[in-house]
């Protein structure tokens, strides 16, 4: 019986900053300062330095490579190819998606800039000069860069390390370019819908190969200890106790031999969650030396070479009543996953999550598959701020509905409404078998409405039209909106895995004497904010305030296992972790307390930072108090100290949503189009810290803007990459950056501790198709149904002049 | 990448012609060209160093001359390696045709360019081939001028010594303007 008048109780509860205060951001007192330590921060005594020297060819066969001249170039000690690391067995490596990727060329090139020789100097300029006078000649071959063209008969073979192997990872390969085929659902019940529909839409979805392009590129120093025989990597890890498990695989290296620390990580998106050939190089470099090696990535390297995003091409059909209610939704995808399949999905879902395709809606009946192909392209297919694909699926359903509307000729928003899983259909099992845990999709979309005044904005849209026939005005009004359900928070260990490591998450929590903390997780920040959010829900469990609390994540050595930050995990399950770890610590103070207020343990409450006797709070004992009983109190039946760990094995997903309106101006005659207005609704259950959310938000909706307006890894012809660089491949600044609004409902997840579902991503996933839905809705009347991303000046420039509508 | 442009040169057909012939003047012509050599009656190999945004590298050219169509026409097709920095693959079609005491220069590329060079945005790629080409005719256009006064071009277009040499001669020509334009080309892509 909480005393819920006293106010006292909710004086002290502010005190602690735990869950529901917008804490300011502890990380940010050295970031702003400059005080942060990343990795190419970290310099060790006699450190050496390697740069790659990569391949000019998209494919090609390697004739020879001379390293007479580079290793003339003072200050040079080593130059790796392939051949030195053959009688190591390293020159390959495991993907994480059950494939392997040559670390240096063996033989040949499969896309431009893969890495080819590891060039050590000892310091980054000679490495830089001797990499340019690595004399490799090549041997032309036909490149593959339409992923259309990969499985023709007479494709070439690109992958000869594999050719005469069928059964991969993921099934049989039906053809020599073909990695896997992955299905779901009901393909005849499917296709029966679609024969007996009333109305069915169909469209080519392509989603773009994109980049994460963090600020920080990936990196890391290896350093090799030959006394103890221990090999120590600070790297951008996005998931160090999994890259530990893999180094030991790869080296044989015993896994307690072998120590990952992630320093500080300027940001991820994904990019960071693979293993790239710099860690191994590095890591066989400082084994062979006996000194450490750093390798810091460039930025054109980075968007080249080390994982991108997407690469989707999704047909999507959907079956309909002339009324507007879906009867069936189906869709296949062909996806490109480059030179080798380095996705980074837990292993039974090659295809990720992408069966969340079905998304808000309640569809009776669906049906998906995926075909992955090989191109000469560099290899990824990581969740650039999303979970595992589901921000393809999104995108390609959200596109699906507003080609459905037109089709119908009914209002977008409309036609969402009409076929949401109701609240009372939760917890609700879709076609395609995810158990959605909780939503209210309708209180959401109606309040997104209600906020931005959506029948107003139509009317205006209206009268714009009229002006524009009436040429009374250049500018065409596009409204975009978009509903989305994320499946985040991977997963329970019963079917999500990544190389067969069970994808829970952990915390371990010591309170010490004086009544602070440490705890440690498995996770590692990028600039979430984990130090701050976690140490408030510790606040709130274990009533000491946050400020008190450190948080320490990166370092294998100290932290519990965790399969690491990405997927929008790491409050799903590490935050679950932490607060389940913060009830052990509880339940133990709990007997502490009950002891020296010489009680029985049933016989106390917990009251915000203390135990109190039931029905008399005068007795009472402060957490404080009872930190420094753990460790000086005989207590008869009790060990000492206060310290817990907990590792969560998630029962479920969490499915966070949201409802976005996006209001863009296009100017037909430059393809300019500015976005007026753009409101986001967030629903991710409880809130922990609303300012990191709007943070989260905010950085989610520009990296959406980004990909919507001007993202993309290009390809020419002969596998070339066109716009390697931030020269060319678009990061918005705060000149282009609009206004965002934000908004929330609160629908807890009924299954996590403390009702958290993840919130990282979600703006990246629903504001992709609110920009491209806006865009695409501006020349709707005109009868277009789908415009291709990046929306970039050129591309809506050409589509109005295609519809005839440039002057 | 494609390339179509026409020059024009206020020297007669011959006159061009004449100055084409002297690798000494496309050498100094082609920007950053350090040697330019023959090897056969039908190839030659040229080194040039070109420097397009951050990529600075030796570009090392071979061109092969062929569908001789003298003197109006001539395909020219050839390669080029950077190293690191890349390589091109290609051919142009020139043609000379007569405009009044003027020549107009007619030339078609079409290059296949790969490596870091080809990586770089289109803008800093074409400022940089239109920087090459205006840097390469207007050299070429002073030293046609100051040649038009010197003796040595009354020698190399007359006819009389045998046909031979002025076939060869030909053949140079559309071999110094191939080298030209396929060394430019390596810079041109998209």
């Amino acid at each position: 019986m909480n005393d819920q008048a006293n106010p006292s109780s909710a004086e002290r509860a502010a005190k602690l900053q735990g869950m529901g205060s917008s804490r300011k951001r502890v990380e940010d007192a050295r970031f702003t300062q400059g005080k942060g330590n990343y990795v190419d921060d970290i310099k060790l005594p006699g450190m050496l330095f390697g740069d790659f020297a990569r391949s000019s060819h998209a494919h090609a066969r390697i004739v020879s490579i001379n390293k007479e001249a580079a290793l003339a170039v003072p200050g040079v000690i080593a130059i790796l190819t392939a051949e030195d690391l053959k009688p190591l067995n390293l020159h390959y490596m495991p993907t994480l998606a059950g494939d392997v990727q040559a670390v240096l060329a063996d033989e040949k090139v499969l896309f431009q800039n893969q890495e080819v020789a590891f060039v050590v100097a000892e310091d980054r300029y000679a490495a830089a000069d001797a990499v340019e006078l690595v004399e490799i000649e090549y041997e032309a071959l036909p490149v593959v860069v339409d992923p259309f063209t990969a499985m023709d008969a007479d494709a070439p073979v690109l992958r000869e390390d594999i050719a005469d192997k069928m059964e991969g990872a993921h099934g049989t390969r039906n053809h020599h370019n073909h990695i896997f085929y992955w299905q779901a659902g009901d393909k005849e019940g499917t296709d029966k819908a679609m024969a007996e529909a009333e109305v069915v839409v169909e469209e080519l979805i392509s989603y773009p190969r994109v980049h994460p392009s963090p600020l920080e590129t990936c990196g890391c120093v290896a350093s090799m200890d030959k006394v103890n025989g221990k090999l120590t990597i600070w790297g951008t890890f996005q998931a160090p106790h999994a890259v530990r498990t893999v180094a030991s695989l790869i080296t044989t290296i015993p896994e307690h031999n072998i120590r990952i620390i992630s320093p500080d990580i300027g940001g991820g998106f994904g990019n960071k969650v693979g293993v790239y050939p710099g860690y191994i190089c590095a890591a066989v470099a400082s084994i062979v030396t006996g000194v450490p090696v750093k390798w810091v990535e460039d930025k054109i390297e980075n968007l080249t070479s080390t994982a991108f995003a997407r690469d989707y091409h999704m047909t999507g059909k959907i079956a309909a009543t002339n009324e507007g209610k879906i009867t069936g939704l189906a869709c296949h995808v062909l996806a490109d996953h480059g030179a080798f399949d380095a996705c980074a999905d837990p292993t039974q879902f090659p295809a990720g999550f992408f069966s969340i395709c079905t998304g808000s809606y309640d569809i009776p009946v669906a049906h998906c598959g995926v075909d992955g192909v090989y191109t000469n392209k560099a290899p990824g297919g990581v969740a650039y701020r999303c979970s595992f694909r589901v921000t393809e699926a999104a995108y390609m359903l959200e596109r699906m509905i507003d080609v459905l509307a037109l089709k119908l000729g009914m209002d977008p928003a409309e036609l969402r409404l009409k076929n949401f899983i109701t609240k009372d259909q939760f917890p609700y099992t879709s076609a395609l078998g995810w158990e959605y845990d909780s939503g209210d999709y309708h209180t959401a979309m109606e309040q997104a409405m209600k906020t931005v005044d959506y029948e107003k904005l139509r009317k205006e849209q209206a009268a714009n039209r009229a002006a524009f026939t009436a040429g009374e005005t250049r500018s065409l009004m596009g409204i975009g909106v978009a509903f989305f359900t994320e499946i985040v928070g991977a997963g329970p260990v019963k079917n999500c895995d990544i190389l067969g490591l069970g994808m829970f998450d952990s915390c371990e929590i010591r309170i010490h004497p004086t009544g602070s903390a440490i705890a440690r997780l498995g996770t590692i920040s990028q600039g979430q904010g984990h130090a701050t959010t976690f140490a408030q829900i510790l606040a709130t469990e274990i009533g000491l305030p946050a400020e008190d609390i450190t948080v320490e994540e990166g370092d294998t050595d100290t932290a519990p296992y965790g399969l690491g930050t990405y997927g929008s995990r790491s409050t799903p399950v590490a935050g679950a972790a932490t607060a389940m770890a913060g009830r052990k610590i509880r339940a133990k103070a709990q007997m502490i307390a009950a002891y020296l207020l010489e009680v029985h343990d049933d016989d106390v409450e917990w009251d915000v930072d203390r135990f109190q006797v039931k029905g008399n709070p005068e007795k009472f004992k402060t957490m404080k108090e009872l930190a420094f009983a753990a460790y000086n109190q005989a207590i008869p039946g009790l060990e000492p100290g206060l310290e817990a760990v907990s590792y969560y094995d998630p029962p479920n997903m969490t499915y966070p949503y949201g409802a976005y309106i996006c209001v863009v101006d296009v100017d037909v005659d430059t393809g300019v189009v500015d976005t007026r207005r753009f409101y986001a609704l967030d629903d991710c259950g409880t809130r922990i810290n609303p300012m990191i959310i709007e943070g989260q938000v905010h950085g989610g909706l520009t990296e959406a803007l980004a990909i919507a307006m001007g993202q993309e890894i290009a390809y020419d012809e002969m596998g070339n990459v066109k716009g390697g660089s931030l020269m060319d491949y678009y990061i918005p600044t705060a000149v282009e950056t609009p206004e965002w609004e934000t908004d929330f409902t609160v629908t807890p997840s009924p299954h996590h501790p403390i009702g958290a579902k993840g919130v990282g991503e979600s703006p990246n996933v629903g504001g992709v198709p609110a920009f491209s839905n806006a865009v695409n809705n501006a020349f709707a009347h005109f009868g277009l149904t789908h415009t291709q991303m990046p929306h970039d000046h050129w591309r809506v420039w050409k589509t109005a002049e295609k519809l005839g509508l440039t002057g | 990448m494609e390339l179509k442009a026409e020059q024009k040169i206020e020297a007669t057909r011959e006159q061009v012609y004449a100055a084409l012939n002297d690798p000494e003047i496309l050498r100094q012509c082609i920007p950053g060209c350090e040697t330019l050599e023959k090897t056969s009656e039908t190839e030659m190999t040229a080194s040039v160093v070109l420097k397009v945004g951050p990529v600075k590298a030796k570009f090392k050219g071979q061109v092969e001359l062929s569908n001789l169509t003298p003197p109006e026409s001539y395909s020219i097709t050839g390669e080029g390696t950077g190293g690191a920095a890349g390589f091109a693959k290609g051919g142009a079609d020139i043609k000379l045709l007569a405009d009044g005491t003027a020549t107009r220069l007619l030339y078609e590329v079409h290059a296949d360019v790969g490596g870091r060079i080809a990586q770089l945005g289109g803008r800093l790629i074409d400022s940089t081939a239109k920087k090459l080409s205006a840097q390469f005719f207007a050299k070429f256009c002073d030293l046609i001028e100051a040649g038009t006064q010197a003796p040595s071009i009354e020698a190399a277009s007359d006819p009389t010594p045998n046909a031979q040499p002025a076939a060869a001669n030909r053949i140079w020509i559309g071999l110094a303007i191939g080298v030209a334009v396929v060394i430019i080309a390596v810079a041109l892509s998209r």
